[in-house]
């Protein structure tokens, strides 16, 4: 019997599933070796029989098991624990299963303000629905609520190194996550002296389009803010990472590069500590755009 | 006994959704509802964040159709900071945009819908996915796989991410186009030109005429429709004004940004979701199934039922057999997926224009922007419908309001209304079988939600 | 219980931490809630750790180092400095009021502002423990 493998998406935007497909004819290699048992995108195996009603969650067991999204209702909580118990190597796939990800900055808020603003529009009208499903106090990632085997991060992860992992998993090789930052993959002129400031990104950053990346000065160098130093790299495989080629700076979508680290103290201790200034960032809690779950983004403490 | 039958998740669709059935006594269907639960509060964390990094955080609503997020966040804040993009950065953009439709619509009609039609609607569930297309039909499940990725590499080569994307700003384009980029891309242009062509026909050909009952019967409801056009009514899908078609052909037009004067929202007390319905016609709004009120559909059956034409050749020639069978507006919901491989040979063709266009490699792509205090409206048709993202700033810059329409919310009631028709004409006595669920499922499936 | 406020002190070597023994050895009072950890510089104190201190359930967080100037590393309190004010600005985002972090200067031969420095700090945080309670977040 092929190795079975499982996906499961929660708070999710269905990006890295789109990243997996991006893999292109090399999907179509792994899937003469796998067997897919569950996958609410491209298939139709249902959590339980129509005529079960609420019954228990009808998880097939799988070899390998990847949620993507994080864990932001009671429902959510539900299919990742039986993911956990279905699945012999859970992966967390994408930043906002890793490190809650884009929709942790709902975390900022508390969790009725929240559906207040959604609900009641810009003119404050209407109610809060009462059908919505048990909304958490805030957006977890998945290791914050089961044991997770493996961490995948990126918004989206590189589709390469999707199949990498998934191939290193079942010839039970040891996995090559990349561990350095996206300056340290970055090709960009970098001279050690840069602007004292940061400025907002409303131009575009100088560079002569003729010219290769490598003669593009570093955007933080150019006084862009670039979340390049405290950002995990490996978003453009060993070329150049994938903003930088836009010609835009890094945002840190691939969470900390550090185990454990804080990307917004510690990009500002990057500033401090290289003499920039840090006041022209407008919003500095921005900084964890990626990464507000494990507790970092909280509401403001309200003064009496 | 009264019954509720639950299809959870509803599968092969771009969401989380499910449907529930409810049966009365006799085992006929007294109700049907899709829920969509997913609550994200996009609304709620953008507040107070500089604005000109919205179109990086919203595209994140979206994971297959982040482009247009990203778009119409941009188009948005352009009018927030009262910046008039160059003409490279809006053909930039719009490349992009109408790329990106090219990959979405290969995904759901080949990866998503295609498995009901090919393998059948009856087949096993096991099978009726795109593995089971793989192996039924190596070689068109083959090329399908790589034209859809050579549309996302195209992205991805030119503008960095393909996925939530970075290269749309304020004022314009992050990056000018190169004659050599550009000769890249008109080359794949016509690799996915052609096998738009072949994708029609082959539907046509070995597919649709088989589900000539379904396409007829199947979720079949009378709506409005609301679509984008340009100034000679020829279908838009980056920018335009918004046509608003009523039930019986009439139209109405309007720029987005009047968008409250036509529309409104309203959340309905079974459901989580919010809905939208056509203040204008001023009839209310009601999914009475017999008589509905103020509801119309978005999406591509609806872009081809409120223009008058297609700018391009072949999806124009498609256009018009489309219309001889189905007439104007045409009402069956299967023929969303008609609609959908029309629409995709007009994205490929637009490609192949859009690039012929000189003005596109000149370097001047964003108008540099100041921020300030202002409020924008920004649409573009995104392949699951009119996208409209509206946001106020202060005088740092920064959001203070935002609202956004995305292409479902339009068509939450139409799909409800739909699978409450497919429910009840395919259930009776309390019978139900897997084909028959995946019949319903059908219904909301055409609707690509 | 005791009433109060729980301390970090991050003190240098070369300056504080000698203070806080003289004082002891002068018989100094301050409060005995305050926890010092003998750094080699003021300049190594990481913005991480006086957040995970926060985190773990210290009331507030001090880093004294030598005068501006006098550093015995030429330049490390003027980085303390720089990060000082990055961690006041950036302690308000992550949910917790600035005053609960202090930066402060205090020589070898200054026991006693060392100690009145401590008894300040008490004294600001036991009116903010009765405006709001610490709740204690894991991880970091």
């Amino acid at each position: 019997m092929p190795p079975r493998l499982s996906f499961e998406w929660l708070h999710a935007c269905s990006g890295c599933e789109i990243a997996l497909l991006n893999c292109g004819e090399r999907l179509l290699g792994l899937l003469d070796r796998v067997e897919i048992v569950h996958f609410p995108l491209l298939m139709d195996h249902k959590y339980q029989g129509w005529e079960g009603g609420e019954g228990e969650m009808n998880l097939p067991e799988a070899e390998i098991g990847l949620v993507s999204g994080g864990v932001a209702s009671e429902e959510h909580l539900v299919v990742l624990r039986a993911m956990r118990e279905k699945c012999r190597t859970l992966i967390s796939f994408g930043t906002c299963a890793t490190h809650g990800g884009i929709p942790a900055l709902r975390n900022q808020w508390p969790i009725n303000e929240a559906l207040r603003t959604v609900f009641t529009g810009p003119e404050g009208k209407g109610e809060v629905s009462n059908k919505i499903p048990a909304h958490l106090d805030r957006v977890y990632s998945i290791d914050e609520k089961v044991r997770v085997d493996v961490s995948l991060p990126g918004c989206p992860p590189r589709p390469e190194m999707i199949l990498e992992v998934i191939e290193a998993l079942l010839e039970h090789q040891s996995l090559h996550l990349p561990n350095k930052s996206v300056c340290e993959t970055c090709p960009t002129v970098c001279t050690g002296k840069g602007r004292a400031a940061v400025r907002r990104f409303l131009a575009n950053a100088e560079y002569d389009p003729e010219e290769p990346i490598d003669r593009m000065r570093c955007l933080l160098e150019q006084g862009l803010l670039c979340m390049g130093p405290v950002t995990a790299g490996g978003c453009g495989g060993k070329d150049t990472p994938l903003c930088i080629r836009a010609r835009v700076p890094c945002r840190g979508c691939y969470g900390p590069v550090r185990q454990g680290g804080n990307q917004l103290l510690d990009m500002m201790n990057a500033l401090a500590s290289n003499g920039i200034d840090h006041r022209g960032i407008v919003d500095r809690t921005s900084l964890l755009r990626f990464s507000g779950a494990h507790g970092l983004l909280r509401p403001r403490r309200q003064r009496t | 006994m009264a019954q509720v039958i639950s299809i959870h998740p509803v599968t092969r669709i771009e969401g989380h959704a499910r449907i529930d059935i409810h049966l009365d006594e006799s085992g006929e269907v007294s109700d049907a509802r899709v829920g969509i639960s997913a609550l994200r509060g996009f609304e709620q964390f953008i507040i107070g964040r500089p604005a000109e990094e919205i179109p990086r955080i919203v595209s994140r609503i979206c994971g297959i159709c982040p482009w247009m997020h990203h778009l119409a966040a941009v188009k948005a804040i352009d009018g927030c900071f009262g910046v008039t993009p160059t003409p490279a950065g809006h053909l930039l953009r719009e490349l992009c945009q109408v790329v990106a439709h090219i990959h979405d619509k290969i995904l759901h009609f080949f990866f998503l819908a295609a498995p009901d039609f090919v393998l059948g609607p009856d087949s096993d569930y096991s099978v009726r996915n795109i593995m089971g297309l793989v192996k039924r039909e190596p070689e068109l499940a083959a090329q399908v796989v790589r034209m859809r990725q050579l549309g996302q590499m195209m992205l991805e080569r030119f503008a960095g991410k393909a996925i939530h994307p970075v290269a749309g700003v304020v004022g314009g384009f992050a990056k000018p186009m190169s004659e050599e980029e550009r000769r890249g891309l008109r080359a794949d242009g016509q690799v996915l030109l052609d096998f738009a062509s072949y994708a029609l026909d082959y539907a046509k050909g070995s597919v649709f005429h088989r589900y000539q009952e379904e396409f007829r019967s199947l979720g079949a409801i009378t709506t409005g429709f609301l679509g984008t056009v340009d100034d000679q009514g020829s279908l838009r899908l980056y920018d335009g004004r918004l046509r608003l078609m009523h039930p019986d052909g009439t139209w109405v037009e309007f720029p987005a940004s009047e968008y409250t004067d036509f529309l409104a929202e309203q959340v309905e007390p079974w459901s989580s979701a919010k809905m939208v319905f056509a203040k204008f016609w001023d009839e209310g709004f009601s999914l009475e199934p017999d008589a509905p009120k103020g509801v119309y559909r978005v999406n591509t059956l609806a872009r081809l039922n409120v223009c008058d034409r297609i700018a391009t050749p072949r999806a124009q020639a498609e256009l018009e057999e489309f219309r001889r069978r189905f007439g104007r507006p045409a009402q069956g919901t299967l023929l969303y997926h008609w609609a959908r491989l029309i629409e995709l040979i007009y994205a490929c063709e637009r490609v192949l224009e859009l690039l012929a266009d000189d003005r596109i490699t000149d370097p001047a792509v964003r108008t540099p922007a100041t921020s300030k205090a202002g409020r924008g409206v920004g649409h573009v048709e995104a392949p699951r419908g009119t996208l409209i993202h509206d946001y106020s700033t202060d005088e740092n810059g920064c959001i203070t309001r935002a609202n956004l329409i995305v292409g479902t919310t339009h068509n939450i009631a139409p799909m409800n209304l739909s699978v409450r028709q497919a429910a009840a004409s395919l259930i009776s006595k309390g019978k139900v079988d897997d084909g028959i669920l995946n019949r319903i499922e059908m219904a909301v499936r055409a609707y690509d939600p | 219980m005791n009433p109060d406020p729980k301390i970090i002190a991050f003190c240098c070597n070369w300056c504080s931490y000698a203070a806080a023994d003289l004082a002891g050895i002068s018989r100094l009072q301050y409060p005995g809630s305050i926890r010092i950890i003998r750094v080699m510089c003021s300049g190594m104190v990481h913005p991480e750790m006086v957040l995970h201190a926060l985190d773990k359930g210290a009331d507030g967080v001090m880093i004294i180092g030598c005068h501006l100037g006098e550093c015995h590393y030429i330049t490390g309190n003027e980085m303390a400095l720089a990060r000082a004010e990055v961690i006041a600005d950036t302690l308000e985002d992550l949910g917790y009021e600035s005053e609960r972090f202090q930066v402060a200067w205090i020589s070898s031969a200054e026991p006693e502002r060392l100690a009145e420095a401590f008894r300040e700090m008490s004294g600001r945080l036991a009116v903010l423990r009765g405006l709001s309670p610490i709740e204690t977040v894991g991880g970091g």
